[in-house]
């Protein structure tokens, strides 16, 4: 592609990312702060949704329904909004002010979605592994790992509540630039670290996955086989 | 030294006057006339609103209209300089008439003084930014640092309509040399305070980008006791015939003031003539003014009638602020944002299906090197955050548009390309899938236009939830400024500060919405089942 054409050369876009690097990158790792404290956040009640399903009681089963209903479909935009306006900037406990930072804000937020996934996903594994195909229940890691990914894509909406990660820190460095031209690349700069981070990641997963299906099957088969 | 102590005397009988007789209450205005002098306690500390000039007399805006009232009511003048800790008090002493300093109409002051409607002049909070910042909306600064100086009554306030990230800094000189220093990117102001700043060489290079918010309007105060007087009528009607005739406006140019939207919304209002040829803004039967001519801010629920006079009433007694219900401009910029979302829901929804269909076709087509890039082209779609997409094509290809054709683009429909992009790239794979699934049943099996339906009908549980998930994340547009629901809601928070409510509000319309879409994926999909049945 000609750079020219766009008023820029080619010279001048490299050397901006290049200076920038650090500073992205560090922002990146934000990123994935944010979406590893909200896998942990929405796992933990995920965790006790799940079991609730498998209880005896008919009002427990129905209690972690509607609960795990609702999770899936509050939209994490809308709440990291009502989140961020509603949560204040510190709160004072037993005499101590401490400050709420808006990263966590983010990965409450975010978390909402991982409790949903966790409660359906861990529910169906759970009743696998009672059912004696432990292989089948094991498929829920590789899950969950993938999820992390769809995550990480989703922790970007941070930088709307003020988060000082990769997206927000694209908006910074095009505002001290202050070259409307190498807007285009600065945001296909960010765009590729998450690619070239979550598309190995997923692809690894996915092979893991199916490798664990293959083995899980031909047990199964073997099971029958014998009995 | 005996006219002070002669008034003094005077104000004592008054006051004594109104102690003794309840029915027979002695109106000051009776008083003014009778001491042919008008007391008035204006700001010297307060350029160009009340200031000193070289002889030590006390001049300014508030000064001249000060004298514009001495003049109507054909009395004298005497200025008294009064600072905003003892302005209430000597108001309440008797030591003034009135007080015209600077003061903003609060329920707070309403209880200790009679602030008389209409407003004269109106303050609000503005930022200071280098000439080069590109600010145009509030929403840019949302979680920017910006300076603020200790102290500031609107700080918190702003932090969270706006969710600032504030720097507060001790006072002028360290607020001004942070921002030169580039520690944050604007400066939390008064814009009446700023005015005189502005003269200063110093910040030159310094530019206002932002019109004012958390307006208040300024009152002219009398003492509480005075609250139905004549006193009240007469500097009432002074006050409106002056946003009538412009008095206010050109006493605003003659200051240098800049000029000033409450000024100019005043006047209008003030001028606007019915549908039966008399003007709007006349006093009623009763002598109050009509609702429409006051400050919406102010009213309470025994002066108006309908949703307004409901909505207030909740007000009143719960504290739920419900301005979305009863304030016509916030419905109407509800209900805006309500129908944006919903066309954003559908046309994302349909935008994605048909993003998906196109995409899996083309992959299957057969055609060698078309099938492969399709591939690869929706895995990466399927990796690249939303957000960061509409960022690239709204402002990083917006802005070559722009500059080589002159097209501005269009925010809705980049927001809905974009999500329906991205959700498309996953539908794309989900119909593979299920091609792959069908290839397993029927060897001959080759996804066209015709057997697309079969397909759909297997990938229908992840098409729906992909769907479902582009439709909670339409709020995304509202990051390129569309006027959608979230930035209907954070618009009318800017402007009330009822967060609580707007966001609750908020929340549950959208779940509802979400929820609306989920039921009828459901729906759809019994009705498909049952023909799969038959």
């Amino acid at each position: 592609m000609n750079a020219g054409y766009f008023n820029v050369t080619s010279t001048e876009i490299l050397e901006t990312l290049w200076v920038w690097t650090p500073f992205l990158a560090s922002g990146f790792v934000w990123n994935i702060l944010i979406s590893l404290a909200a896998m942990l956040i929405g796992t933990l009640p995920g965790i006790i949704l799940a079991r609730m399903r498998l209880a005896k009681h008919q009002s427990l089963v129905h209690a972690s329904l509607v609960v795990t209903e609702l999770m899936r479909n509050i939209p994490t935009f809308v709440f990291l909004f009502y989140l961020a306006f509603l949560i204040p900037v510190e709160f004072e406990f037993s005499g101590q002010v401490y400050a709420f930072p808006a990263w966590l804000k983010a990965a409450l937020a975010l978390s909402v979605a991982v409790v949903g996934f966790v409660s359906d996903n861990l529910h169906a594994a759970w009743r696998h592994w009672r059912e004696g195909d432990h292989a089948a229940a094991l498929l829920f890691i590789p899950s969950w790992t993938s999820y992390l990914l769809i995550i990480v894509m989703a922790s970007s909406t941070a930088s709307v509540i003020g988060v000082d990660e990769i997206v927000a820190r694209c908006n910074v460095i095009i505002a001290a630039v202050g070259r409307d031209e190498l807007m285009l690349w600065i945001y296909l700069y960010a765009i590729s670290y998450f690619v070239l981070f979550c598309f190995p990641l997923s692809r690894a997963m996915e092979a893991v996955k199916n490798r664990m299906q293959t083995r899980a099957s031909s047990a199964l088969s073997k099971k029958k086989r014998e009995s | 030294m005996h006219q002070a102590r002669g008034w003094g005397l005077v104000c004592l009988l008054a006051l004594t006057s109104i102690l003794a007789s309840g029915e027979a209450r002695a109106d000051r205005l009776d008083l003014i006339h009778k001491r042919g002098t008008l007391i008035v306690g204006v700001k010297a500390d307060y350029p160009p609103l009340g200031m000193r000039d070289a002889n030590g007399q006390l001049v300014g805006f508030e000064p001249d209209l000060a004298a514009e009232l001495a003049r109507r009511l054909s009395v004298g003048l005497q200025l008294t300089a009064v600072t905003s800790a003892n302005r209430l008090q000597k108001l309440e002493e008797g030591a003034i008439d009135m007080v015209i300093a600077t003061l903003g109409d609060t329920p707070q002051r309403r209880r200790i003084a009679t602030l008389i409607e209409p407003h004269y002049y109106a303050s609000g909070v503005t930022v200071l930014a280098p000439a080069d910042t590109r600010l145009s909306r509030w929403t840019d600064l949302r979680g920017r640092k910006v300076c603020a100086t200790q102290g500031a009554y609107f700080n918190r306030e702003m932090a969270e309509r706006y969710l600032l990230d504030l720097q507060i800094f001790n006072g002028i000189r360290d607020a001004r040399l942070a921002l030169r220093d580039g520690r944050c990117i604007a400066w939390l102001y008064d814009d009446t305070a700023l005015v005189s700043l502005r003269l200063d060489p110093e910040w030159a290079n310094y530019r206002t980008p932002l019109p004012s918010t958390l307006v208040s309007p300024w009152a002219i105060a009398i003492a509480a006791a005075e609250s139905g007087s004549r006193l009240e009528h007469a500097i009432a009607d002074v006050v409106a015939d002056a946003h009538r005739s412009g008095w206010l406006i050109a006493a605003e140019q003659r200051w240098n003031l800049p000029p000033s939207s409450f000024l100019a919304e005043a006047h209008q209002r003030w001028t606007r003539i019915g549908t039966d040829g008399q003007p709007v803004c006349a006093r009623l039967a009763s002598g109050e003014w009509p609702a429409e001519c006051r400050d919406a801010s102010r009213l309470t629920s025994t002066e108006v009638s309908g949703l307004r006079h409901f909505g207030l009433l909740i007000r009143e007694r719960t504290g739920f602020d419900l301005t979305f219900v009863y304030d016509a401009y916030d419905r109407g910029q509800f209900l805006t944002g309500l129908w944006l979302t919903v066309q954003l829901l559908v046309a994302c929804t349909l935008g994605s299906l048909l993003v998906g269909c196109l995409g899996a076709l083309t992959a299957e087509s057969g055609i060698p090197l078309l099938g492969g890039w399709v591939r690869a082209t929706a895995a990466i779609g399927r990796m690249t955050p939303p957000l960061l997409l509409i960022y690239l094509v709204f402002f990083g290809l917006g802005h070559l548009i722009v500059t080589r054709f002159g097209w501005p683009v269009d925010g809705f429909l980049v927001a809905t390309a974009c999500l329906s992009l991205y959700a498309g790239c996953s539908t794309v794979f989900a119909l593979l899938d299920a091609s792959v699934v069908l290839k397993g049943r029927q060897p001959d099996f080759a996804l066209r236009w015709k057997t697309l339906p079969q397909a759909l009908r297997l990938a229908y549980t992840p098409v729906v939830a992909i769907l479902v998930n582009v439709v909670k994340a339409t709020g995304m547009a509202s990051v390129i400024a569309v006027p959608e629901l979230i930035s209907a809601s954070t618009a009318i928070v800017a402007e009330h500060g009822n967060t609580g409510v707007m966001m609750n509000v908020l929340m549950i319309t959208y779940f509802l919405l979400v929820l609306l879409v989920v039921r009828l994926f459901a729906a759809l999909e019994r009705r498909v089942l049952q023909r799969d049945v038959h």
